[in-house]
Order: C-alpha cells, then structure tokens, then sequence
C-alpha cells in the first residue's frame, strides 16, 4: 500500500496547480422521473487519474458515462447543466457525437472484444476514421498493443479470434482497441472488477504507465484499487458528489463524515 | 428428531419437516424421476419409431419402380399346330389361339393346351398362304396374302359372359371386308408380303407381289342408313420405287406412314398421306453392313419401330419432323444387344415395351422410352413363337419339340428409370431430346414422360423468385425493427408480422391466383416501378426527413421515424397504379403485357413474378421472426463498445452486428427456403401449374409439391406414375431436409459462438 502511494506522495498535488481537462457544470441527469445526478459540479484534471468511488447506485457510472454521452443511447435518459471539454460544452448542438466519443474513449466492466481477430479488433476503430492504409493499420495495431502492455503476449496469433484470450488479456485488448484512436480521455468502468487479483494488477499497472499521455477517470468499487491507481478521488452517494480531493487527502483526512464512514467500511 | 425446546442455549425448533416426512418426499420425487424419465423416452422413442415408419412406407412405395423384370416357367403341355405363323394370348391369359400355314385358326386352353374351338379360313382350295400381316395387336386384325394374289383379312375377338357368375371367354372369328378373298392385282401374281392395318378412316392393305410391284389397298366402309347394309369403297394404287425384295411391311394407324424392310440392311419409308400421289421419302440403314433386318414390329400406337438386326442388335426408330416439316425416319436408341440373330420382336398391348427373343433362344424384355433392358434370360428350349398376354402377366412360348410353354412374368414398372428420370430422353413424336413432364393422357398408345427436372427445376424457381422478393424485404425490416426501432414500436411490429406466419397459405394463394395474378397483368408497369423505384422512393423520404427542421424530428423521437414512410409508400403505390395506364399509352401502345407478347417475352397470366410476391409474402415472417432475434441478442456491450468508440449507429451496424448476427440471419434465410420449397397451396393456385423448364419471370412452374397435390388423388394406386410421385415426394424431403440441416448446423455453431461472450 505504502509503495504504490510513493509516486503520488513525491509532488504535492494540488487542484490549483492542474490544468482541467473535464469541467461538469451544475449537471442534473434525469431517468424519467427521477433524478440520478443531483446538481453535479467537478473538475477533472488533465492527465492524471481520476477515481469516482461510492456505494452501489450512486450515480458514479451515470456521471462516467456523461463524459462520452453514453446515456444518450437511454430514451429515458435526460440531461440539464453541461460539461465543457476543453472549453466546449460536449452536450452542445454542433457537438459530433462520433468525433466525441472517439476522443473520449472508453472500457467497460465487462471485457468486450468484438467477434473478431485481435488485429481487426485493434484495428477496428482506425477504419472506422477511414484508414484502409495496410501498413498504417500494421503500425497502430502493433503501438497499441504495446501501449496495453498486451504485444508480447499476442504478437504471434494476431489473426487468432479475440475469444480465445483470457479476461484479463480481453479486457488490455479492449484498452488498446480504444487507444488506437489516440484519445485524449479514458473512461474506465470498473475495468478489473471482473477479473482475478493477477490480472487486475497488470490492469492497474498499465493504468499508471497510460497516466502520462490520457486523461483517466475510472470508477472502482475497490477502495485499496482507487488508492492504488488514482491521484484524485470523488465520492459520490446517492447522487450526490459529497467529496472531491486528492487521493492521498480523501483516504487520510477527509472532510466529510460520509466519506470517513464509508472509506472505514461503515457501510457501502 | 428430538424436540429441543425450553434451553435458552440452543438453536430455536428447526421448521424444516421431518426427517420421516423428507424421506418420504425423497422416495416421491425419485418415483416422479423414474416416470418422467420413461416417460420422456418412451414418447421421444415414439416419434423416432413413427418418422421411421414413414420412410419405410415411402421407401417401400418407390422401390419396386427400380426393380426388374423376372419370369418364371409354369406349365407345359403339346402343341395344337406344329408350325404356326401367329400365335395369341387373351387377356385373361385363358385362351390361346395358334394359325398354321393351312390358315386353320386353333383356340385353346391356355393353362391346359386343350383345342376348345377351331376356324378354319375361308381360302380356295388352290391357293396357298404366302404371307401374313396384323395389325395393331388391341384390333385383332389379322391378313394372309395368297398365292392367287388375293387376300383375306379376318378379326379375332374374345367375347366375355359371365353365365353362373363364372367368366366364359368365348372367342369369335369375323371377317371385316368379306368372307371372299380379295384379288389385290389383276395378273395373280403370289403377294410375297403384305401389311394391314385399321384407321379410323377405313383398312388399309398394302401387298408386295412375286414381280416386285408394290400397291396400296384403301377400304372404306360406308354404311347404309336405313338398311344397315355396309358396302365398302375401294380404291386402288401402285407405289413407287418398289425395293427388289420385301421380308417385311408395316403400315401405322393413321394410314400414312408404310415402312418396309428389304431383304438386306435398309428401311423404306414412304409417305402415303396424299394416297394418291404416294411419296417414296427415303431409305435408311438399319443394321449394320452386311447384316439383315429380320424383325420389325411398332410399338403400341404405331409411332415408335423397333428393328431387329441378324447381328441380335435391337433398335428403335421413329419420324422426326425437320425444321422444314418434313418427317424423316430417325434412329432414337439402341437396346442390348442380343447374342443371336433376332427372331420376333413382341410389341406390349398398352405400354411402349417389348419383348424379343433371338435364334438363340435368349429372351429379352427391353422398354422403350426408358431405354432398360429389364431382362435377358437364355431358355432351355428352342423357341419358335412367343405370344405375350396384353396385360404382361403372363406369356406362351412355344417350342420347336412341339411343346407349349407357359410363363409367368412380372414386370410392373419397365417405363421409368432413374436416367430417364434425370436427363433428357426423346420422346415420340418429339423433334428431339428434352425433359418432360406428362404423366398421364386419356389415351392407352400414350407414352407417359417422367422427367423430373421440370419440376425439381420449377420448385426451385419457385423459391428463388419468393426469395429474391422475401429475403430483401425480411432481412432489412428485422436489421431495422431489433436495432433502430424504438421498443415500444417494436413490441407491436414484431408479433403482427410474426402472427403473419399463422395465415393459412390457401388464403394467400387464392388471393394471388384470383386478384393478384389479373392485376398485376393488368398494372404491369405499376408492379415494375413499384418494385424498382419504391426502394429509391425510401431513401429520398428518408433524406428529406434528415432535412427537416429539428423541432418536427424531436417531436417524433428516434425510432419512431419508420411510421413516416407509411404515407410515402401508400402514396407512391396509389401514384404508379393511377399513373400506370397512362404509361402504357405513351410507351407500350397501351398495354405492356401486350407489348411482351409482341416482341416474343411469354407472358403467363399465372407466373413467377406472382408466386414471388405471394409466396414471398408467406415466408417473410419465417425469415423476419429468426432473423430479427438473431440481430436482437447481439449483446448490447458489443454495439455500446463500438459506439464508445466513436462509431456511428450504422457503422456498428455493419461493423459489428451484421457480423454477429450473420449465421443467425442466414439460417433465418435457410429456414425460408426450406419453406418455400416445401409450400404447396399458394404454388398450385397461382403458379399454372405448366411443367415448363425455364427461369422465365414471366412464365409458370410445376412445383414438386404442387405435383402432387394435383396429381396424386387421380393416380391408380399401386401404378407407375403413383410411385414417381412418392419419389417426388422423397427428393421433395431431401430439398427441405438439406436447407433445414444446413440452417440447423449454422444455429449451433452460432449458439456456440455466443456462449463464449
């Protein structure tokens, strides 16, 4: 625990001192009837590593999935406030929600490789932005799955359907199939939560390696994962954000009773 | 159990039953195991057992069509005549009849060989018989030319009684053009050999004399109206080009066609149609160089020759019609040879077989349009004469010891085989080779054709066109409905087009028989542009919509866009079929069925372009329901997955769920076919059911099934044709049995493939 916290401990993290890359404005998210996000207000610093934690349906992966506008695909779903990417509302009119999602990137809880092979897998992304170039094709699948610590393992059965990896190697091709596309945000939702404590650390290894070139918000159950991983913590709780600090301040000092209460396992 | 009640320290009373009672529950539940167990199986076994059956019965129904022939010696007994030069067998195979040279006709117990009745023929005592002819074998018309140049023509005729509830067969001798001789040429001349035969406009004789003359012979008979007095008209002709030598003559039922065969290797045919000027046409070469033509019967109906060489070589022969209209004699088939020269050639009384035994006492039984020699079997004695009962079950042979031989024969389906099944087989009459379907006709000469190309080809043509029209329509409305469409929409689309599938057939058939076929002749241009442009229509509606103002397109919601199409489509059917006669007018002189006609397209009221929407119609919910699913359980973190990845809905579409759903959607496709294939109703009200083998869009079809719909309540049970259609009916399975197992397989290796996810 301690040896993970080094490399946060170095440099006093500060929220002044980071330049924001996500800026959630007054967001309140509607299912129906009923509100899921109560008047959401959050800034995501640029490439570090975000941690939403908070009990089950508490509206972390709601809010994670505002950033790429996945709720979209929910009829039911609907949103007021905004959340300004780079300076630009991404719920704007003139926003493209293809271009959106293609620089906002995401990996679900559950590994979800296409039925393909691994290559076209990695691949898949970069023809959708119209790259038939073979050896481009060639370069990024190779970049990538160096990028999800994935290369060695793979290199030989390229053309192998993806089936035939294990979860944790599902769930590193499914990260390099998303950054193959150079995104500038990674959404993780609860990536390891499906996999054994082997995989998870190779997971939560290479989450700490992308770090330098993307900006990461993940969403963890597991309270020693977003210690291990994150450099900024949110607790969220029924819909509300209760608490937004660095990491080391929301596991050590936390302002809220709430936060204390559930970081301590009182309840959650 | 013991009861622990009132310790403060131990668990409360435990509410489970019983150990007595759960043991008693066990005992049930295993008893309830067992039952089921047998249960199940036995009912499994059962449905097994019941398919079995039913392809044993199917089995058993057409296997005997591919057995041959056999015969099997019964009785014997002495000959009434040493030297026959005819000998007979009635229908009930009871009475035989054997003519000497002396012209005594000698009727006898077939089963017995004792004379029951004699005739001797009236001939003057100084001629002798130096010829014989019959003609059609069902007619009993019989000829013998003289030495004096006359001829007699008699008739044998077998009267049936049923005195004392026992049949009596009584046989009666009549003599159609007197009971004088008929002098057939002024000088006296001997007739060498002579030919007879019956029409429907009179006898014909035509006789070859000692000094090479060859002359024709017509007798009308006139009946007088209120004596009843029957006078004949005779009229006279010489033929031309008379061959040197004659060893035989045949003439056909409808009077105009004379072959001879001459002594040597060659065949005459002459062309009496105009008997006036008679047509000497040709002579062709029947046997090979060297050899002799030493048989010539026709088969039943008089149509078809069958030559018979000294080399044993038996072949089949019949006019040709030439692209200028003019019959030429022609070579159709060979059967297997014999070993001997051939000595009689005995033609069947109502199907296109024969028999044929040589100098080497080998039988043969041979049939004509399928080719088969269905037996060749040497006797143990040396046959001089054969006589075959009309009903093939029976023959006499008779031998040279003077002995009598009779056989049993069995031989119920010489007239198909599986290559003339399958492949082109020239029929009689016919200007060449070709695959028909003709299994029944009102007439006992007729020669039944049992190809079945035609229909396997009309079944699939069928398909085809209902697929070309379904599977478009199904695959896309199931692509849109699971993926694009919005759930509530969804859940009342679905089971309307799924409760489609419960229509009864005969309803859409009798719909597109009676409306659809008039209509679609009658709006041919408005039935083109609708399936042509209505496509195109869609896409411009939808690229309108794309354009409209956001407020109207929020309004509606996604999803929900499909309803503005209904108005498009209602809109733009109304248009082409208000619009259609005016097209007409201006471009195909007013009608479009009638400009096909004029420029050589066949236009079939009742054709495939109906069967394909209608039956399309029928199969549409079976592909739509399967397909549909297929597409609805890709897993939604697939598609989610692909659109976090900056993929537009229609690039996921293809990308990722086209891909996934692609063995779901072409079993679904599968299944559609199968179902096509095996469709009945709709086929054989709207398709005309004419067994034509063509891929014309215009024109009709037979399907296998539709065959037997018609067909088989007409059939004899137990017949040739009845056990074709069973046979039908198994390549019929083995059409659905393929596309089901394929569609079946493509399932499972998709159910596989999803467990993985």
């Amino acid at each position: 625990m301690t040896q993970q916290q080094l490399p946060n401990a170095y440099t006093e993290l500060d929220l002044a001192n980071e330049k924001t890359k996500l800026q959630v404005n007054d967001l309140r998210l509607y299912y129906g009837d009923s509100l899921a996000l109560k008047n959401i207000n959050l800034t995501i610093p640029e490439k570090r590593v975000t941690a939403f934690i908070g009990p089950s349906g508490c509206g972390k992966s709601t809010l994670l999935r505002c950033f790429n506008r996945m709720n979209d695909l929910v009829d039911i779903c609907r949103i007021e406030g905004e959340i300004m990417m780079d300076g630009q509302n991404i719920y704007d009119k003139s926003v493209d929600v293809s271009e959106l999602r293609r620089s906002v990137g995401m990996v679900f809880q559950k590994p979800n490789p296409f039925p393909k092979t691994i290559y076209e897998n990695v691949a898949y992304g970069l023809r959708l932005q119209g790259v038939k170039d073979r050896r481009i094709l060639d370069e990024v699948v190779e970049t990538s799955l160096k990028g999800a610590a994935l290369w060695n393992e793979v290199k030989d059965r390229l053309h192998d359907n993806a089936f035939g990896l294990s979860g944790g190697q599902q769930q590193r091709l499914v990260i390099a199939r998303a950054i193959a596309i150079e995104p500038e945000v990674l959404l993780l939702d609860e990536p390891a939560s499906a996999l054994d404590p082997i995989s998870t650390l190779k997971i939560e290894e290479l989450i700490c390696e992308l770090k330098s070139r993307y900006t990461i918000v993940i969403v963890t159950h597991n309270m020693q994962q977003a210690a291990r991983v994150s450099d900024y913590t949110a607790f969220m709780y029924m819909g509300d954000l209760i608490e937004f600090d660095t990491t080391n301040k929301m596991f050590t000092t936390p302002s809220q009773q709430q936060t204390e209460d559930y970081i301590t396992g009182r309840f959650g | 159990m013991q009861q622990t009640t009132n310790s403060p320290d131990v668990s409360p009373r435990s509410l489970l039953p019983t150990g007595e009672n759960r043991a008693k529950l066990r005992r049930w539940r295993s008893i309830k195991d067992k039952i089921s167990q047998y249960g199940i199986a036995f009912a499994g076994i059962s449905v097994v057992a019941a398919f079995a059956t039913i392809f044993v019965y199917l089995f058993s129904e057409v296997g005997p069509i591919f057995s041959s022939a056999s015969i099997e010696k019964q009785q014997s007994f002495n000959s009434v005549a040493a030297k026959p030069i005819f000998t007979n067998l009635e229908r009930y195979g009871e009475v035989g009849l054997v003519i000497d040279a002396e012209g005594l006709m000698q009727f006898f117990d077939a089963k017995t060989g004792a004379m029951t009745q004699q005739v001797k023929l009236p001939i003057p005592l100084d001629a002798k018989i130096t010829s014989f002819a019959k003609g059609e074998p069902r007619s009993g018309i019989i000829a013998v030319g003289l030495s004096n140049g006359h001829a007699l023509v008699a008739k044998h005729e077998y009267n049936l009684s049923y005195p004392n509830d026992q049949r009596k067969i009584v046989p009666v001798v009549s003599y159609p053009l007197g009971e004088t001789p008929i002098a057939l040429n002024p000088t006296g001349q001997p007739i060498l050999s002579l030919a007879v035969q019956e029409g429907s406009s009179g006898t014909a004789i035509t006789a070859f004399t000692a000094d090479g003359h060859l002359s024709l012979n017509l007798f009308e008979a006139q009946t007088e109206f209120l004596t009843g007095e029957t006078t004949f008209v005779r009229q006279d002709y010489a033929l031309p080009s008379a061959p040197r030598s004659v060893s035989k003559m045949l003439m056909d039922t409808t009077l105009r066609s004379l072959f001879v065969a001459d002594a040597e290797n060659k065949v005459h045919y002459y062309d009496l149609t105009d008997p006036a000027t008679p047509r000497y046409v040709e002579a062709v070469t029947a046997v090979a160089a060297g050899k002799q033509v030493t048989a010539m019967e026709f088969l039943v109906g008089s149509v078809s020759l069958i030559l018979g060489g000294s080399d044993g070589s038996l072949s089949q022969w019949f006019l040709v019609r030439d692209e200028h209209n003019n019959f030429h004699l022609k070579h159709i088939r060979d059967f297997e040879q014999h070993s001997g020269a051939i000595q009689q050639i005995i033609p069947e009384y109502s199907r296109k077989g024969f028999m044929a035994i040589d100098v080497n006492s080998e039988l043969g039984i041979h049939y004509g349009t399928s080719a088969r020699t269905l037996l060749q079997e040497s006797l143990d004695f040396k046959a001089t004469n054969v006589a075959l009962s009309p009903i093939n079950t029976e023959f006499l042979v008779l031998s040279d010891d003077g002995k009598t031989y009779r056989f049993a024969l069995d031989n119920a389906h010489p007239d198909v085989s599986w290559k003339a099944m399958w492949n082109e087989v020239w029929y009689e009459g016919r200007a060449e080779k070709d695959y028909i379907w003709q299994a029944s006709s009102g007439s006992d000469e007729f020669e039944a054709k049992m190809s079945l190309v035609p229909l396997a080809l009309g079944t699939l043509k069928a398909a085809l066109f209902a697929m070309l029209f379904a599977t478009p329509l199904a695959v896309m409305s199931a692509l849109y409905t699971a993926y694009f469409m919005t759930p509530v929409l969804r859940g009342k689309v679905k089971p309307t087009i799924e409760i489609m599938a419960a229509l009864p057939t005969v309803i859409l058939g009798f719909l597109a028989g009676l409306w659809l076929a008039p209509f679609v002749e009658n709006y041919l241009s408005a039935i083109f542009a609708i399936l042509l442009l209505l496509p195109f229509m869609m896409l411009i509606a939808a690229w309108c919509w794309r354009y409209a103002p956001a407020s109207w397109r929020n309004r509606l919601g996604l999803g929900w866009e499909v309803l503005l199409l209904i108005p498009v489509i209602v809109g733009f059917i109304y248009l082409c079929v208000s619009l259609s006669p005016a097209v007409d007018n201006m471009f195909f002189n007013g009608s479009l069925r009638q400009w096909f006609t004029d420029n050589g397209i066949t236009y079939d009221q009742r054709n495939a372009l109906v069967v394909g929407i209608a039956m399309g119609f029928a199969v549409i919910p079976n592909i739509f329901s399967i397909a549909e699913d297929a597409v609805f359980n890709v897993p939604r973190h697939l598609t989610q997955g692909s659109l976090a990845l900056g993929a537009t809905p229609w690039q996921t579409m293809i990308g990722v769920v086209l891909p996934t759903a692609s063995p779901g959607i072409f079993a679904a496709v599968m299944v559609g076919f199968g179902r096509a294939v095996g469709e009945t109703m709709i086929v054989l009200m709207a398709t005309g059911n004419s067994p034509v083998v063509n891929f014309n869009l215009f024109e009709g079809m037979r399907t296998l099934s539709a065959n037997i719909a018609v067909e088989l309540p007409e059939t004899a049970v137990g017949s040739t044709h009845f056990r074709v259609l069973f046979l039908a009916a198994l390549v019929l399975f083995v059409f659905t049995f393929i596309f089901n197992t394929l569609a079946e397989v493509i399932r499972q290796r998709l159910r596989q493939r999803f467990s993985s996810l």
